[in-house]
């Protein structure tokens, strides 16, 4: 019998190529489309897992988007609006505090996308950090259309602009969003089994928590951290409600459960709810779509 | 009092009827998320994508012709896959003109639109049976959302201007069907209600409001986003109780102020499209 040695080109692999693309990559596809339509968006980096080729089902999509300087304020203010419209985000995007800092501001989106949550972190950089930003961070290139200028005062007013969002004291409506996109990251380390990230992104869910509790009872505290909670909260009986769930949380195990991650949610949803109701002012749809997807997930 | 008369003129656009066995919704639920339907998009200009239709009856017989009309309508193939659902529309005994199965997705909508308009001036009315649905799913009609809950068939009046939504999803499935008068309806018709609880009169906009979400679209169609921006302007039909066409006025404002005459004309040409209005 003679040996029939096949070229690579001769095998009919592309349907299975297909078959095996990460269920993430459309996701990607339209969210790169959507940025990249504005002329405003000079670059657009794929990090993360999907950069790698080592993503599995519950990645997240992680662009980094450069920003005209100029365009940097406006395209901001824009970007809850784009995401929501166009990119059918179920609420307004978290602030990263956990990202690098890489000269801009990141934002994570939980998308909803053929039925499915998705997170989707967007970190706007300026254009003109974009070379410092790729010498520090491994990632595909999409996107590269460089300004033909940038001009000083612009770069100095996108830096004074980040600086100052990052300054800016969250909501106690931000801080409950936290705590959604924070469970939703605590989901994923739980199904991989990745214990000690788990740790870590509990711990900051429990610091969400007390900022929250802060947030909404004692906004003017002039104490750093978790310092004079009981002095400052627990003088009313919303504040010692309010300590008695922090409480539940810090005493709950250090590597939670799905089980913990969802009673957490519950506690939080019950502790705005005592102490600043306004902050679930329209989105208590958004979180009840929310629930149902993470029950579908 | 004028909130009960306000109910009683919007119950003239939106009502509801018989309460439905749970097990059969069930059933018409579970063949409806599994039948083998040619889902179609049709009325490009109703909606934002996301409108998936598939009839169950119509004048063709074919399942994938979904542009209704009018005429005397025998099942498709696909009902023949439904045993349940087509038990329940025989047992009805209806003089359908169309019967639909229609997916809303997550983010999708049909703006504001009046229907029927391109058929003949007979007696008619639109059924839905909510199949699959959430709270984020919602009609606007007359300044009022209106969630049909399943459990039930609810009769909407699509001559009186409406729009529907699924903002956050997961899909919503509706029956449709598009029925004659005659006395199998009067009998089903008899006994109308709209309960209070399933009425949420939407906010007005103050002028305020309305200047800062204009200010929004702006900034959107300043970095080039010209199609969120005529979307966020679009939505705003489902979070305030607007005046008829007050959206798509304020898309040609947008248009106007951006300096796109040819756009101001097309969205003026669409509004009395939609909304069915004399030219």
């Amino acid at each position: 019998m003679p040996t029939l040695s096949l070229a690579p080109a001769e095998l009919r692999l592309a349907e299975l190529t297909e078959a095996n693309q990460p269920s993430q990559l459309p996701l990607l596809t339209r969210i790169a489309g959507l940025l990249s339509a504005s002329a405003a968006v000079t670059h657009l980096l794929v990090r993360g897992s999907l950069a790698s080729g080592t993503a599995d089902r519950l990645s997240d999509v992680d662009f980094i988007v450069g920003v005209h300087d100029r365009d940097l304020p406006a395209f901001t203010l824009a970007l809850n609006d784009l995401m929501t419209v166009a990119g059918g985000a179920l609420l307004p995007g978290w602030r990263d505090t956990i990202v690098a800092d890489l000269g801009g501001i990141g934002f994570v989106f939980l998308v909803q996308h053929e039925g499915k949550l998705q997170q989707v972190d967007l970190y706007l950089a300026p254009a003109s950090q974009i070379a410092t930003v790729r010498r520090k961070v491994a990632g595909k290139v999409l996107l590269d259309r460089p300004p033909a200028e940038v001009a000083p005062e612009q770069t100095e007013r996108a830096t004074a602009y980040v600086s100052e969002l990052l300054k800016r004291p969250k909501s106690c409506a931000e801080l409950l969003i936290e705590h959604l996109v924070l469970a939703v990251l605590l989901h994923k380390r739980i199904r991989r089994g990745q214990r000690f990230i788990a740790y870590a992104e509990w711990h900051l869910l429990h610091c969400a928590t007390k900022d929250l509790v802060k947030a909404a009872l004692a906004p003017a505290s002039r104490f750093w951290g978790w310092y004079q909670l009981r002095e400052e909260i627990a003088l009313t009986p919303i504040g010692r409600a309010c300590l008695a769930d922090l409480d539940a949380a810090i005493t709950s195990p250090a590597v939670p459960d799905a089980t913990d991650v969802e009673a957490a949610l519950d506690r939080v949803l019950a502790l705005t709810e005592r102490a600043c109701p306004d902050a679930l002012d329209g989105l208590s749809d958004a979180i009840t779509a929310y629930r149902t997807y993470l029950e579908l997930a | 009092m004028e909130e009960a008369q306000a109910l009683r003129g919007l119950s003239g656009q939106i009502a509801q009827l018989d309460r439905l066995d749970e097990t059969l919704i069930e059933r018409m639920r579970h063949e409806a998320l599994t039948a083998p339907a040619p889902w179609k998009a049709e009325y490009g200009e109703f909606q934002s994508g996301g409108w998936w239709t598939t009839s169950l009856m119509n004048a063709s017989g074919e399942a994938g012709d979904v542009l209704i009309a009018d005429g005397s309508a025998r099942s498709t193939p696909l009902l023949k896959h439904m045993p349940t659902t087509a038990g329940l529309l025989a047992d009805l005994g209806l003089s359908y003109m169309w019967v639909r199965l229609a997916r809303l997705e997550a983010n999708a909508f049909l703006w504001e639109h009046r229907d029927y308009n391109e058929l003949d001036q007979v007696e008619r009315h639109r059924l839905h049976i909510p199949l699959h649905t959430n709270s984020s799913a919602f009609l606007v009609t007359g300044g009022t959302k209106v969630h049909m809950a399943g459990g039930r068939i609810w009769r909407l009046t699509p001559t009186y201007a409406h729009g529907v939504c699924n903002l956050l999803g997961p899909g919503r499935i509706h029956l449709i069907a598009d029925v004659y008068a005659d006395d199998a309806y009067d009998r089903l018709a008899r006994r109308t209600q709209l309960h209070p609880s399933v009425a949420e009169p939407l906010p007005q906009a103050s002028e305020a409001v309305l200047a800062e979400r204009f200010a929004a679209a702006r900034r959107l169609a300043g970095l080039g986003y010209i199609d969120a921006a005529e979307q966020l302007l679009l939505r705003l039909f489902y979070s305030f109780a607007l005046p008829e066409g007050t959206v798509y006025d304020l898309i040609a404002d947008l248009h106007t102020v951006l300096g796109d005459s040819e756009a101001n004309q097309r969205w003026t040409t669409a509004k009395a499209k939609l909304l069915a209005l004399a030219s």
